[in-house]
């Protein structure tokens, strides 16, 4: 099985020292948590694994294949796919274009195919149509598939950027505070979706602030603080230990 | 300068080539290419097919064919240094280049006439040919805007991160895109010399960048309908207000600022979206807008 794995990972701006060292492992079928203050440099170990940032120093295997200095485009071919924490969505566009863009990758059509066989790329479109909607009955937003994306709840708009994630059938799933903005209802809906998501032997790298979703959802939790993993172990584990519970003090370690 | 072409070519075929342009600076701006090198890939296209004619005497087909490669290599060329540009200083090096473009259809004298102009070329093109050229390009414009193709320029133009997130090889498509720019300009370039008689230096100058530019932004940078909306409305409009004509481009500036301003997206995309969102309003389903919730 494939496994995401970083080692002693750094990166820094300028001055700023946003990762050191971070050494992490990301198995197949798991839910792998990543928590940590504010600025404790989580986003940046995303931007990291996807290419999107450029490692100061260390190392990125998924499986055989070195990410460490790949293009982000390649980095998405070999299987991974991410979500956003700052929502990027194509705002004008439908719920249902918006996850259609995720497919990508599964479409052969070319300009030459698309000017000269019709039939065969009109079917392709068709096939993907269809792909998007089974993935938007799966999240239980058919009945929004023709809304602009940008007129929906961030919750919605949270779930469509992982839709779009899924699309293009990722090993491995990076999702930045994916329930960030939904109520508990929500957010046990997709905490479902996530265990039947590792249950198919995807990988998925949970990026949260709710601890208690945390500790119900991930098998194994890292805790970063100023760029340095901190702790790391089983959930419950991990906030008993003390060095976790002073790097979070003066904040509620349940904040959402 | 241009008025010439403007004063000169039947309305009809003014709008059929300039749509072939607008189509040019569309296909472009679509891929997420600030270019507004279509004016240099058509005097690059009208002067190839008009040299190739006159001086060397090949049949015109074959003039406006080399033009359409020469248009496309040139783009190609420009692809390579235009990649490590973004936005602003795309459209300033793109600019530049046709700035280059005129000023060698001046110096080059003894191959392009100078600024005397090139004069002779054979009338070899009228409105069936222009009209056919038209609709194959609205056609291609179409048949990419339903494959992933148009989905993935869209991505693109938007949010260069999520496209590249999601395994798009975002240098291909945009070379695509702006060799598409450069061959379709080539061509209605070549069209025009063979419809014109003559070709002069300045006419695929500033005045031709922005009216060709207009087209696109008034009509709509997204739906095909955009820019053949765009170029019917301001074709038409010094028709039907004779003193508009004369201060043509003074026009167009003030009508990009107001719809830069007003209308951002264009008379036809706005008017789709604006059909679209009716009827998802008719369908009843609407949008759980009161769960907004304040980001973390
Ligand atoms: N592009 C950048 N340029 C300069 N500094 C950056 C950049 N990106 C992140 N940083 C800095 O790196 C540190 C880690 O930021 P990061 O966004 O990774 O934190 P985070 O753990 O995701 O925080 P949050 O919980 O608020 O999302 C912060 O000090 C931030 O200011
Ligand atoms: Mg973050």
């Amino acid at each position: 099985m494939t496994e995401l794995v970083l080692e002693n990972v750094g990166k820094t701006f300028g001055g700023v020292v946003a990762s050191e060292n971070v050494n992490i492992r990301v198995p197949a079928g798991r839910i792998t948590g990543l928590i940590g203050p504010n600025g404790a440099g989580k986003t940046t170990i995303v931007n990291m694994i996807t290419g999107m940032l450029a490692l100061s120093s260390g190392r990125i295997t998924f499986g055989d294949t070195d990410l460490t200095t790949m293009m982000p485009h390649r980095i998405a071919e070999a299987g991974l796919a991410r979500t956003f924490q700052n929502i990027r969505l194509l705002k004008d566009a439908s719920i249902l274009e918006n996850v259609m863009i995720g497919f990508h990758m599964a479409e052969r059509s070319t300009l030459l195919s698309a000017l000269f066989r019709l039939p065969g790329a009109a079917k392709e479109t068709r096939d993907t149509r269809a792909a998007a909607m089974a993935l938007l009955d799966r999240f239980g937003m058919t009945h929004l598939r023709d809304h602009p994306a940008g007129s929906l709840s961030y919750g919605h708009q949270r779930r469509v950027e992982m839709m779009r994630a899924l699309a293009a059938d990722p090993q491995l799933l990076l999702l930045d505070e994916p329930v960030a903005g939904m109520n508990e209802a929500e957010s046990a809906e997709l905490a479902r979706i996530f265990r039947e998501l590792t249950d198919e032997g995807r990988a998925i790298l949970l990026i949260e602030h709710d601890m208690r979703f945390v500790t119900d959802l991930c098998h194994h939790v890292y805790v970063l603080d100023g760029g340095k993993v901190i702790s790391e172990g089983r959930p419950a584990d991990v906030l008993a230990d003390p060095v976790v519970v002073t790097a979070y003090l003066g904040e509620s370690i349940d904040a959402a | 300068m241009s008025d010439f072409i403007f004063n000169y070519i039947p309305v009809f075929d003014l709008f059929l080539l300039h749509l072939g342009f607008a189509f040019s600076q569309y296909i472009a701006l679509r891929s997420g290419v600030f270019s507004l090198a279509t004016a240099a890939f058509a005097g690059i296209g009208a002067y190839t097919a008009g040299i190739l004619s006159v001086k060397l005497g090949l049949p015109s087909p074959v003039g406006i064919a080399a033009g359409v490669v020469l248009g496309t290599a040139a783009a190609l060329f420009l692809s390579l240094p235009l990649s490590k540009l973004r936005g602003v200083y795309q459209a300033i090096a793109t600019v530049a280049f046709v700035q280059i473009v005129v000023s060698l259809n001046i110096y080059l004298e003894g191959l392009t006439g100078g600024a005397m102009g090139l004069n002779g070329i054979p009338h070899t093109v009228g409105t069936p040919v222009l009209f056919v050229a038209a609709a194959g390009v609205a056609y291609m414009m179409w048949a990419i805007n339903r494959t992933r193709l148009g989905r993935t320029f869209d991505v693109i133009r938007e949010d260069e991160a999520v496209a590249v997130s999601l395994g798009v090889p975002m240098a291909r498509y945009q070379t695509l895109g702006f060799a598409l720019s450069g061959g379709i300009a080539g061509l209605f370039g070549g069209l025009e010399a063979h419809h014109t008689y003559a070709l002069e230096p300045n006419q695929f100058g500033f005045t031709f960048l922005i009216a060709i530019l207009s087209y696109v932004v008034l009509g709509g940078r997204s739906s095909v309908l955009g820019p053949i909306v765009g170029t019917a409305v301001l074709i038409a409009l010094p028709e039907i207000a004779r003193p508009l004509d004369e201060n043509r481009v003074l026009v167009y500036g003030l009508l990009l600022i107001l719809v830069i301003n007003f209308l951002p997206r264009g008379i036809a995309d706005t008017a789709i979206d604006r059909l679209r969102l009716r009827r998802v309003a008719r369908s009843g389903s609407a949008p759980a807008k009161a769960g907004k919730a304040v980001e973390t």
